[in-house]
């Protein structure tokens, strides 16, 4: 492990390099570029989840944490350890105050594995506008987490709003498994060899539920039909998605009742015996090592966004976005488009 | 015998290479270093620079031993290059080694200086004898110059300077360095295209579908910005040091390792270089403005110290040549070169075609680039193969993998400084690594057209921090491929 206090991103650069350089056989083969966003209260946890999906995927994790950005001193401190508590891989740990820390991308885009995809993850709550974070504009994927959000169905709609092809939420990651119980309940409904078509469906889980409001959104999407979510009554056990069940109404048949009982999904359905699947409650390191498998567009989510948010065209977007400059300083000027204009800006000696 | 020792480039590179060549072992016994410079200096004062030098450039572990051996081997003359007494003194100097430290004719002089002090430098060595153009066998001794480049600033000056040089000294006796040639990675390039069977049978046009050269810096022009702005990235860099790594790349085999063998086949490629028809699209200048690299906030090209407001120099170039053999014909050779990017780093990165027929569904391969090697020259030498690989897990996924050999950890060894090696082989003579008078006129062929098309053209913007203009990017694009990010 090196620690560099009060550093330039030279010297992390380079100080990456010796640890290579020493680090043996663990630091070749780099899948991805795993950069995590965090707030210093965020850290700890996101640090934990970050490197247990780095040991599911071999990546270059490197933390980014941003303090004070109104604050007159920049500064930049850096941690580099190679196989260490953030993980097998190389990591490293970066804090900036000052006015650095809105000029983050400029330390860290050297410090990208070198053609290889970058994924970058907000824990905590994600800008409104992806792209006036510098962080998200390189990134060929980029993870939110609505659930994260105090108003977690408004931070969805917000998504929608922002959507470029290339985003994720975690808030559809975890429901993949309901997904998958959903997919084999409809498929077994009919008995062998017989297809059933799904006429409507009801999602029973919390109002203020991003993932609840994928779900609804991922089904109106797939049959075409307006899902509704209803809540569940006094009592009823939701799982940390938000979600106690779903029931998925057939043509010429029964429907079928998804619930969450104890750590497993029952499927019942009037005239079948009841079957039942592992509905576990997965940490967001599971759930980030099941986003870091697909590094191309995840167009299931896009559709399921489209469903919860009412938007359309959503995947005809562009997938690349520009910097769109924003400063703290002056919250109450419009902001400027392109970066272009950014660069501009920072002339100014008011700006530095 | 080095001109301008009190230079950057003598302090900084060829100073600590003698060290580390001493330290090493390599140098002959009866060897001076001597040094020629406007400074109304003695021996003392020069050996204070070069031990100041030495000890904080050097690459090998500092020994005093080592050092107040070499020490007594300095020797410095004060003049001006016009002063014909210094030169006298110089000449004196020179014959006098052989009773002071045995030293029996055998001479380099190492052209430290910038390239308008070359002719009245050279005319005081033809004028005191120190040159010689005699065959090496009638005097009974060598004399060879050392020159740096910029090997003049287009076709005509750099013919008019070979002239001047060959004609002072033999053709054969000038060694122009070109450091990059110095690099192991790139000697190790020879290496791994002839010395394996694997590669060759591949490289060519009906296996790569095309190879990218880059070479970037994150520094600025630092203190050069005088000679910068009259020279620019293209006359800089590209002319010399791309175009050698372009030529090692695309060479045939040589028959042997030798030095005529080696620079025969980098001339043929030199001069099967073609340039595009629509320059305007396939040759893009860029000049760095005001951002922020690597934490720091960092002027602009035109802010910069003592280069006027409206220059019209570029700092980058991104270009698109073709290489008109059989082995090469439809093989585009992408380089770009430029100065605060991201990241100091230099690579040439050769992509593959794909496969004709890929048996998997465009759902399990999206995520599969084309196979790639790269050759990483700086730093972090060595060489990556990119090819994909299945995702573990219960569905068919390919993903990009890469695999990576690196020097630093293959050879405990620590390669040697690229001035290193060059200083020896001015010393025993080898020429291999040092590009021939006609290798650089063929580069400057490729460089003057591309000169005259830029000239009075305000190049492209982009953000100090930033890989390049997007003019670049839309060049790559418009032929439906991207540059690597390095």
């Amino acid at each position: 492990m090196t620690t560099l206090w009060d550093t330039s991103g030279t010297e992390v650069v380079k100080a990456l390099a010796a640890a290579r350089n020493n680090g043996g056989s663990m630091t070749s083969g780099l899948a991805l570029t795993f950069v995590v966003v965090a707030e210093e209260k965020d850290v700890e946890p996101a640090e934990r989840a970050a490197s247990s999906a780095a040991a599911m995927h071999p990546c270059r994790l490197i933390v980014v944490v941003r303090r004070d950005p109104l604050g007159n001193t920049p500064r930049l401190d850096a941690e580099v350890t190679i196989g260490g508590r953030l993980g097998p891989g190389e990591a490293l740990e970066l804090r900036m105050y000052g006015r650095l820390s809105l000029h983050a991308e400029s330390v860290v885009l050297p410090l990208l594995a070198p053609d290889a995809p970058v994924v970058t993850w907000w824990p905590g709550v994600a800008p409104d506008t992806l792209a006036t974070d510098g962080l998200g504009v390189f990134a060929d994927r980029r993870v939110t987490d609505a659930d994260a959000a105090p108003d977690p169905i408004s931070a969805l709609r917000q998504r929608a709003l922002d959507y470029a092809p290339g985003d994720t939420d975690l808030a559809w990651t975890r429901i993949t498994q309901w997904r998958s119980i959903l997919a084999t309940a409809a498929d077994a409904a009919g008995g062998a060899g017989r297809m059933v078509t799904i006429v409507g469906a009801e999602v029973n889980g919390a109002d203020n539920s991003a993932s609840a409001a994928l779900l609804a959104g991922w089904l109106t999407s797939r049959l075409g039909a307006d899902v509704p979510i209803t809540s569940p009554g006094q009592g009823t056990a939701i799982d940390a998605a938000g979600i106690a069940g779903v029931r998925l109404d057939l043509a010429e048949l029964p429907s079928i009742q998804v619930s969450r009982r104890d750590g497993v999904g029952v499927v019942s359905q009037e005239g079948r015996p009841a079957s039942s699947a592992a509905l576990t409650e997965r940490d967001t390191g599971e759930l980030l090592g099941e986003e870091l498998r697909r590094l191309d567009i995840d167009e299931l989510y896009c559709g399921a966004l489209e469903g919860a948010t009412n938007s359309r065209n959503l995947s005809g977007r562009s997938p690349t976005r520009s910097l769109v400059w924003q400063d703290p300083a002056t919250p109450d000027r419009k902001p400027p488009g392109a970066k272009r204009i950014a660069a501009a800006k920072s002339g100014s000696p008011s700006a530095s | 015998m080095v001109f301008g020792i009190t230079g950057d480039l003598a302090r900084k590179k060829l100073i600590p290479a003698v060290y580390d060549l001493a330290n090493r072992g390599l140098l002959p016994t009866n060897f001076v270093l001597l040094g020629f410079a406007r400074r109304d200096w003695g021996d003392g004062e020069f050996i204070d620079l070069a031990r100041k030098s030495a000890k904080e450039f050097a690459r090998t572990p500092w020994r005093e031993d080592v050092w107040s051996r070499l020490a007594q081997s300095c020797k410095f003359v004060a003049g001006a290059f016009d002063d014909d007494a210094a030169f006298d003194t110089l000449a004196e100097t020179l014959l006098n080694l052989e009773n002071s430290h045995g030293v029996t004719g055998n001479a380099a002089f190492y052209l430290s200086i910038p390239p308008d002090s070359f002719p009245v430098v050279l005319k005081q060595m033809a004028r005191t004898g120190m040159a010689d153009n005699v065959d090496d066998s009638v005097t009974g001794y060598w004399r060879r110059v050392v020159v740096e480049k910029p090997f003049g600033h287009d076709l005509p000056s750099s013919k008019e300077l070979n002239m001047l040089v060959d004609s002072v000294f033999g053709p054969g006796d000038v060694f122009r360095i070109d450091h990059y040639l110095g690099k192991e990675t790139v000697q190790n390039l020879l290496a791994l295209r002839f010395a394996n069977a694997m590669f060759e049978p591949i490289w060519n046009s009906h296996h790569l579908d095309s190879v990218q050269i880059t070479m970037a810096e994150d520094v600025g022009i630092g203190s050069r910005a005088e000679f910068y702005d009259a020279t620019g990235t293209a006359r800089d860099v590209v002319q010399n040091h791309i175009l050698q790594l372009l030529a090692l790349t695309a060479m045939e085999e040589p028959v042997e390792y030798t030095a005529d063998a080696i620079r025969t086949e980098k001339l043929k490629v030199l001069r099967a270089i073609t340039l595009p028809e629509d320059l305007s699209r396939y040759a893009v200048r860029g000049q760095y403005s005001q951002g922020w690299l690597a934490g720091q906030r960092v002027p602009g090209y035109t802010q910069e110290d003592k280069v006027p407001d409206d220059s019209k120099t570029e700092t980058y170039v991104a270009l698109r040549l073709g290489v008109q053999t059989r082995r090469w014909a439809g093989v585009p050779f992408y380089l770009r070169a430029g100065k605060r990017l991201p990241r100091r780093v230099t690579e040439i990165a050769l992509t593959f075609r794909r496969g004709a027929h890929v048996p998997f569904r465009a759902t399990d391969t999206e995520s599969l680039g084309q196979n790639q090697l790269v050759l990483r020259v700086q730093p972090d030498e060595g060489v990556t193969l990119k090819f994909g690989s299945k995702v573990p897990g219960t569905v068919m996924e390919v993903r990009d993998v890469a695999m990576d050999f690196q020097y630093g950890t293959a050879f405990t060894e620590a390669s040697p400084e690229a001035y290193e090696r060059l200083l020896l082989d001015v010393l025993i003579g080898d020429a291999t690594l040092f590009p021939r008078h006609e290798e650089v006129e063929a580069s400057w062929q490729v460089i003057d057209p591309l000169e005259h098309f830029w000239a009075g053209q305000q190049p492209a913007s982009y953000r100090a921090g930033e890989w390049g203009p997007v003019e670049a990017e839309a060049m790559l694009a418009s032929d439906g491929r991207a540059w690597r990010r390095p």
